[in-house]
């Protein structure tokens, strides 16, 4: 896979420009500095269309006009964009548009950004001579209840139609009839619905896609445009908040290849209107919901932890890298506790979170666009991070990229693997280990088919759920090994780090978990991922040891245990059982309610500070709207509870925030604001990358041992507490397969749960996609279905020991026989509720009643 | 009988219905003896040189020379396709249906020895929805053709294999395009594809793909078993062989014939077809369907049918199909019927067909409502200058290319049409216009 | 100064979409590809849909024979129907309406159970093909017959002409529009004498006007 790229000069109105062979003329002809208006040219949505025409230009030697969007440059290629016959065609072109198109610019939400009044203006005709009547349609319609269709100002440029189709591969919006009659539309008129349809707006040159989010809310003059990046998901993509009055009124997505290629989800798109949700924490609060003043409260909490002085642990999830830092300060500085974790539940020990953070085993998101296999491995990036989901479609579509799916649920991307692997829930660390052992040693097992996807790939890339848990992460890194050693040695392409040819890619539970990670919230790991002297709990044992009392005061920061943790009956006895419990909040969840002080967040269009991308990109968030009531940045509340505590952290503004965080953390001690820019930067790639510790027990040795199929003591036992469950190893790993599920028969489903898109306050708070809000499906195969006499509809009651909630029931073709699903978070139907860290199976009941 | 004018050789025996069967084409016209022949003892080289030599050109429209396209396919191993176009959707076109009903044997005799010269393992008959019938006839006769080891796999024991279906469209012209025509086998709306590439190099399924009219297939078979210099005994030398003419309109005996390609358009017109309806005469034909600029009976009659001499005369011959149009028929509206169709045809994919073809037609409509003015008949004229060179494909210059020539040369006839309709609204009452045809008649 | 109507400063005439307060349901449920089990294709359907997948390379290149096959089932291109063919074929039914929607022959909307096109293109036209269209609709008025005027058939030699039920027919006069949608609903021979599979070869009888 050698991407030769050959220079070549071509004239462009008298200029000598330099581009790349193959490159389109439109594209070269920008590096000239020369425009080309263009309405359909769009590279994202796949091979140019040639269909509106507007770019024609004149090449010496062919007597036609061409369409730059569609030519790719030859060497000594002579071109002209202004001459008169390319302005006769330019202004045939836009008077064309026009014929049918409304100008109705007045009272059109696109007036002043609007592509096609720019063309017209620039390379128009200057006057009309159309008198005829033009082409009605009803206007504007519903095309979803995010978006609105104004038929008649559409030019048919089709770039909404081939998002849906080249993009999101959704395949629903679609052109009707032909001619001048041919129209925007779904199947039967049905809303447009996939998780990524707003994009569409963006896409639109003209004023048809319009978000009702946004409609007549502000005109172009009355807005600011604020680059930052989203924080809803671990894809942290780069978006723009359109702001206006201090508040956000529209995200728009901002390019950045890197790490977008210049989408984002609907989640990030709608979901800033909860941003000022009723149900916002705007000011500091004590138990009972009295408002305090931040001195007030700030001294209350200092005086609750310190109290408990060597018994207060904490857990942090929704932060930013100087946010996590401070507390990790606050924990081990202040309160003298080594009890600290950002992970929901018990992950890798420090070892193998060394070994993952190894430059060269690290890929990139750009490495997904030219591997030649992905293997998708315990995640479904549809529901984790949407934007992978896109990015793995377009290595797929676009170069050819084989995929794999190894994963407990049907995952949105079933359709375009090559290989699938179901895996029964909690057996992922015995089918990696089968998978290792199929691809090193050729073993025949329940892997092997996907060994043979595998197997002669010159670059792979894993993308990985955090979810797989501590022991098959160590599984992991057993086959990334064996895929090394056993690989062909050759088709190394540039892009990929070092000498190997396999990278993984993580996706996080939360957004910003390896920044985190990174600057030491973290039982057993120090800012910079150094080692401690003294391990502490995590999250789990966290739990265990409030409730055995060892530990009396608990800090959340921006974590909802009782929501999206598992076996929230038991998060519950251990949040009631500390005496003191700080929180810091968005919302007003129910961990907040039980806090003792309880402190705002800021969400990220108000937020200042950085996040680590799961690459290792560190990118900024930078404060876009007004922060609302009296809310005070993140930092400054940190800084001053440390303060309080008598820990002098230095810090009295973001920047020196992030000073003492680029200070502590070794790997990042060459990034600055200035080099994070407006894309971000790789810390792999700055001149202190190499200052990332060795894994203490990255031995060749302990690989030998996971390849040749001995069994792994579960890393990470620092972070095991008194009775708390981590995956714990088996003796049947040889069995180790699909079939590995309850036998048939059995009066038992073995559950599995997974996290959906769209659980949480992202619909509860937000009125824009409240319609989206997922009630709680239960999951199940059509053999159990029909054992079960359930049909798709029937209302059930799910339990486990004497804890149930309620569901309905789906059936799904892809889901083998023994198992069932449910999501985690969903308010009332919480599947949290059913586990209890172990893997449990559940009894399925009907109800006669149906739910409300 | 045939008309002495006439040179039967796509059509011979077509008046005998047994043509239509294997038997009956073997029986009459020794059918299948060339495919035999070429699959058993000729090399890929030796059939493509014949159609080569032939100079054999398009009878699609464009006119493009048979054998050269095949020669453009590349060698090798790749999946590669055969597409015959039998869309024939353009107005005044209705040779192909003749041939596929009366004779489809040697259509699919032609469509197999085609894929030899190019190597061509998969084949398909694109024919328009419409031809309902002639595709029932195609589906049995093929059916026949693979019964008898004609076409499928080891054809006649020589290891060669060719699969053919025939597929139906579902009323669309653009599906006439050859890469609309691909579109609409993949099985997408019948959208034109930007060239380069071309289906030569990248067509069907991405593959290298031949696309011929049903009358240049036709072709094939006797041009390979008799050879190049038989066939150059037909036509000119930049037009050899015989054509298939479709000829309607104000004519007595509308038809098709067949011809040697350089007869006089007189011939054709008053021989062969008889001539203008009693008591009237030729004011304009279109020599070449629909799209080909009208010329007048003045400037029509003494030319020789043929690629060159139509397109001397600054028309075409296109798919050979002559419309006639005598001296009752009004210009301005003939050319809002042209307009018409091919806005309702434009596909949509373009700006300055879809929305040419549409404001053309608008404008034309208040034309022969008497609701324009001459400066609107500079804007028609205009607005076909901005189409033509500036669509995706050449739907859009279809229509440019007939309604600017009938504006052109039936200027007057346009601005008295005009004034008639304003006469008619009401608009000018003092403007008495005599609309007989006589008062009509043409301008030149 | 004060901006000029309400620009620059919130303008309190400006609706705010029950989006942004209330959110917006949806008006139906979004339809993606449809599983077989849920849509009911009849057997002789999904089997035809499939033999004519097997003819092609790729699946895709059926969708208009499916379309054909859903049409000559239910009349016209059905939104049921088109969900059943979607559903073998594994595509969106979206996908497979905008394919219909763009040819004419395929129908989107309820046809009647005999369709007639008349053709009233240019050589039609000359020979009366709209006075045809027009005694055409007349004769049809009230039956379950669908009338509809057309491009050139490609059957100009018989101008003016008609496809009726996928079948051609002229020279046709006026009057025999009658004559034909009577045949037509008492399930007789249409018109046999002109049939375009009686005309014998062009050039050899003379067409009457
Ligand atoms: C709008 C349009 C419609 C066409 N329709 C037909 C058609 O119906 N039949 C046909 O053979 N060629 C048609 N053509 C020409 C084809 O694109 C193509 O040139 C032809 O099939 C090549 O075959 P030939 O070289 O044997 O003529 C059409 C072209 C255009 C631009
Ligand atoms: S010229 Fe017309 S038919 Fe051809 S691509 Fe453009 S819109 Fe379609
Ligand atoms: S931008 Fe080139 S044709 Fe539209």
């Amino acid at each position: 896979m050698s991407h030769e790229k050959r220079e070549v000069t071509v004239t462009i109105d008298g200029r000598e420009v330099t581009a790349i062979e193959g490159e389109m003329l439109h594209d070269a002809a920008r590096k000239g500095d020369v425009e080309i208006p263009v309405f359909c040219y769009e590279p994202k949505l796949g091979a140019p269309v040639g269909a509106c025409r507007m770019c024609l230009v004149e090449i010496e030697g062919i007597p036609k006009l061409q369409t730059s969007c569609s030519t790719p440059v030859r060497d000594g290629m002579v071109v002209h964009t202004r001459t008169d016959q390319v302005k006769k065609a330019q202004n045939a072109v836009v008077e064309f548009l026009l014929v049918n198109h409304p100008l109705d610019c007045p009272v059109c939400d696109k007036g002043g950004e609007c592509p096609l009044q720019d063309i017209t203006q620039g390379w128009g005709p200057g006057k009309s001579r159309v008198i005829d009547e033009k082409r009605h349609f009803e206007k504007p319609i519903e095309l979803s209840p995010l978006v609105a269709i104004d038929r008649e100002r559409c030019i048919l440029c089709y770039r909404c139609v081939r998002f849906s189709q080249e993009v999101s591969e959704d395949a629903q919006l679609q052109l009707l009839e032909r001619g001048d009659r041919t129209y925007v539309g779904t199947f039967d008129d049905r809303p447009y619905v996939s998780p990524f349809h707003g994009n569409i707006t963006d896409l639109c040159p003209v004023g048809a896609l319009t978000n009702y989010t946004y409609r007549f809310r502000a005109r172009p003059w009355d807005i600011e445009q604020a680059g930052s990046v989203c924080t809803l998901c671990p894809s942290q993509c780069n978006v723009s908040f359109t702001v206006r009055d201090e508040k956000v009124k529209r995200v728009l997505a901002r390019e950045n290849p890197g790490v977008d290629d210049g989408w984002i989800c609907d989640r990030g798109r709608y979901g800033f209107e909860m941003f000022a949700a009723a149900e916002r924490v705007t000011e500091p609060r004590t138990k009972g919901g009295t408002k305090v003043s931040y001195e007030d409260a700030i001294a209350r909490a200092a005086a609750g932890l310190a109290a408990r002085d060597g018994k207060v642990a904490a857990i942090v999830g929704d932060a930013s890298n100087e946010e996590g830092f401070l507390v990790q300060g606050i924990v081990r500085g202040a309160l003298h506790s080594p009890h600290l974790d950002s992970r929901p539940a018990a992950g890798p020990g420090i070892d193998a979170i060394l070994d993952l953070a190894r430059p060269e085993l690290q890929a990139t998101v750009t490495d997904i666009d030219d591997a030649d296999v992905i293997l998708v491995l315990g995640t479904d990036p549809l529901q984790s991070s949407p934007i992978l989901d896109l990015r793995i479609r377009k290595a797929i579509r676009r170069s050819g990229a084989r995929l794999a799916v190894a994963t407990e649920r049907p995952t949105a991307l079933d359709g375009g693997a090559e290989a699938i692997a179901r895996y029964a829930p909690g057996q992922a660390s015995y089918f990696i280990g089968a998978l290792t052992a199929a691809v090193a040693s050729g073993a025949e097992n329940v892997a092997t088919p996907l060994a043979e996807s595998l197997r002669d790939a010159g670059k792979i890339v894993i993308v990985w759920g955090e979810r797989l848990g501590a022991s098959a992460t160590n599984e992991l890194l057993g086959l990334a090994r064996a895929l090394d050693v056993d690989g062909p040695k050759t088709g190394l392409s540039d892009g990929f780090s070092a000498h190997q040819q396999v990278g993984l890619l993580e996706v996080p539970e939360v957004a910003n978990a390896r920044g985190l990670r990174e600057a030491g919230v973290l039982p057993d790991a120090g800012p910079g991922l150094a080692a401690l002297a003294v391990n502490g709990y995590g999250t789990e044992a966290i739990r265990e040891a409030l409730i055995d009392r060892s530990l009396d005061g608990l800090i959340l920061v921006g974590v909802d245990p009782l929501r999206d943790f598992a076996d929230t009956s038991r998060w519950e006895e251990a949040i009631n059982a500390a005496s003191f419990v700080v929180c810091f909040s968005t919302f007003a969840t129910a961990t907040a309610a039980k806090a003792d002080v309880l402190f705002p967040l800021e969400t990220h269009a108000e937020k200042d500070g950085t996040v680590t991308h799961p690459d290792g990109r560190l990118q900024r968030v930078r404060p876009a709207a007004g922060r609302p009531g009296d809310i005070r940045p993140g930092w400054q509340t940190l800084a001053n509870l440390s303060l309080a505590l008598g820990h002098d952290t230095g810090v009295t503004s973001q920047p020196t925030a992030f000073a003492a965080l680029t200070a502590a953390v070794p790997f990042y001690a060459s990034i600055t604001e200035s080099n994070i820019g407006g894309r971000g930067i790789r810390w792999q790639e700055t001149e202190s990358g190499a200052s990332v510790p060795d894994a203490g027990i990255a031995s060749a040795d302990a690989r030998s041992r996971r390849v040749s199929g001995e069994s792994t003591p579960a890393s990470g036992t620092s972070t095991a507490a008194p009775g708390a469950a981590t995956d714990s190893p088996d003796t049947q790993r040889d069995s180790a397969s699909a079939e590995a599920v309850a036998a048939p028969g059995a009066p038992e489903l073995t559950l599995g749960t997974y996290r959906d898109l769209w659980a949480g306050p992202i619909t509860e708070l937000n009125p824009p996609l409240k319609f989206l809000k997922p009630s709680q499906r239960l999951e199940l195969s059509p053999e159990d279905a029909e054992r079960l006499e359930l049909a798709p509809g029937d209302p059930v009651r799910v339990s486990q020991g004497d804890k149930s909630i309620d569901a309905t029931v789906t059936v799904h073709e892809r889901i083998p026989a023994g198992v069932c699903f449910l999501a985690e978070g969903i308010a009332g139907a919480n599947a949290n509720a059913l586990l209890n860290g172990h893997q449990v199976n559940v009894q399925i009941e009907k109800r006669s009643e149906v739910p409300a | 009988m045939p008309h002495a004018l006439e040179t039967r050789v796509l059509l011979e025996h077509a008046e005998d219905p047994r043509l239509a069967t294997l038997q009956g084409y073997k029986e009459l016209v020794d059918g299948y003896s060339t495919l035999e022949k070429a699959y058993r003892s000729m090399e890929q080289d030796e059939v493509l040189k014949a159609l080569e030599d032939s100079g054999l050109r398009g009878r699609g429209g464009a006119g493009f020379a048979m054998g050269k396209k095949a020669s453009f396919l590349p060698r090798g191993d790749m999946e590669k396709y055969l597409c015959c176009n039998a869309d024939e959707s353009e107005p005044g076109a209705f040779k192909d249906r003749e041939l596929m009903q009366r004779n489809p044997h040697q259509l699919i005799e032609g469509i197999a020895i085609a894929a030899l010269a190019a190597g061509i393992g998969r084949a398909f008959i694109f024919i328009r929805g419409e031809y309902d019938r002639q595709a029932d006839i195609l589906d049995a006769a093929v059916l026949e053709a693979y019964e008898a080891g004609y076409l499928g796999e080891d054809i006649l024991g020589t290891h060669r294999n060719l699969e053919l279906v025939v597929h139906r469209g579902a009323g669309a012209y653009i599906c006439g395009e050859e890469t609309a025509l691909l579109d609409a086998l993949e099985g997408k709306r019948g959208n034109p594809r930007l060239k380069p590439p071309f289906p030569a190099v990248q067509g069907l399924y991405g593959g290298p793909t031949l696309i011929n009219n049903v009358e240049t297939l036709s072709n094939v078979p006797r041009i390979v078993a008799k050879g190049a210099d038989w066939f150059r005994q037909y036509g000119t030398e930049q037009s050899p062989g015989t054509k298939v003419v479709s000829i309607s309109g104000g004519v007595r005996r509308p038809g098709n014939y067949e011809i040697s390609l350089g007869l006089p358009t007189r011939d054709l017109i008053y021989e062969l077809a008889g001539g203008p309806l009693p008591g009237r005469s030729v004011k304009a034909i279109y020599p070449g369907g629909s799209s080909s600029p009208v010329l007048t009976a003045a400037e029509a009659m003494d030319l020789p049918y043929s690629f060159e001499a139509m397109a001397e005369a600054g028309s075409m011959l296109g798919s050979g199909s002559v419309i006639v149009a005598d001296d009752t028929v009004s210009i301005p509206h003939m050319a809002l019927r042209t307009a018409r169709f091919y806005h309702h045809e434009s596909c949509g994919k373009c700006t300055p067909c879809r929305e040419g073809t549409n404001w053309t037609v608008k404008m034309l409509e208040r034309v022969v409502r008497g609701e324009a003015t001459p400066m609107d008949l500079d804007i028609i004229s205009s607005v076909q200058e901005n189409i033509m060179g500036h669509c995706l494909c050449v739907l859009g210059d279809s229509m440019a290319m007939p309604v600017s020539a009938m504006v052109r040369k039936f200027r007057g006839e346009f601005e008295q049409v005009m004034a008639a309709g304003e006469a008619e609204h009401g608009i000018d009452p003092h403007l008495v216009v005599d609309l007989s045809p006589e008062a009509l008649g043409a301008a030149s | 100064m004060t901006p000029v109507d309400g620009a620059g400063a919130s303008n309190p005439n400006l609706p705010v979409d029950r989006a942004v307060t209330v959110g917006r349901e949806p008006s139906s449920s979004p339809e993606q590809i449809p599983q077989l089990a849920e849509v009911d294709c009849p057997p002789e359907l999904q089997e035809r849909i499939e033999a004519l997948m097997a003819r092609y390379p790729e699946r895709k290149s059926a969708s208009i024979p499916a379309l054909w096959a859903v049409q000559e089932r239910y009349g016209w291109c059905t939104p049921e129907g088109i969900r059943q063919a979607a559903a073998v074929m594994r595509v969106t039914p979206a996908y497979l309406e905008s394919v219909a929607s763009f040819y004419d022959l395929l129908h989107t909307s309820r046809v009647g159970a005999h369709r007639i096109e008349v053709c009233t293109n240019i050589s039609c036209w000359m020979r009366g093909g709209d006075e045809l269209l027009d005694a055409f609709r007349a004769a049809a008025e009230g039956e379950d017959v669908f009338v509809t005027g057309f491009e050139c058939l490609g059957a100009c030699d018989i101008a003016p002409m008609a496809s009726i039920d996928q079948r051609y027919f002229g020279p046709l006069v006026p009057g025999e529009a009658q004559t034909a949608i009577d045949q037509l609903l008492s399930e007789d021979a249409v018109l046999p004498e002109k049939s375009l599979e009686r005309r014998p070869l062009a050039g050899d009888t003379e067409v009457p006007r």
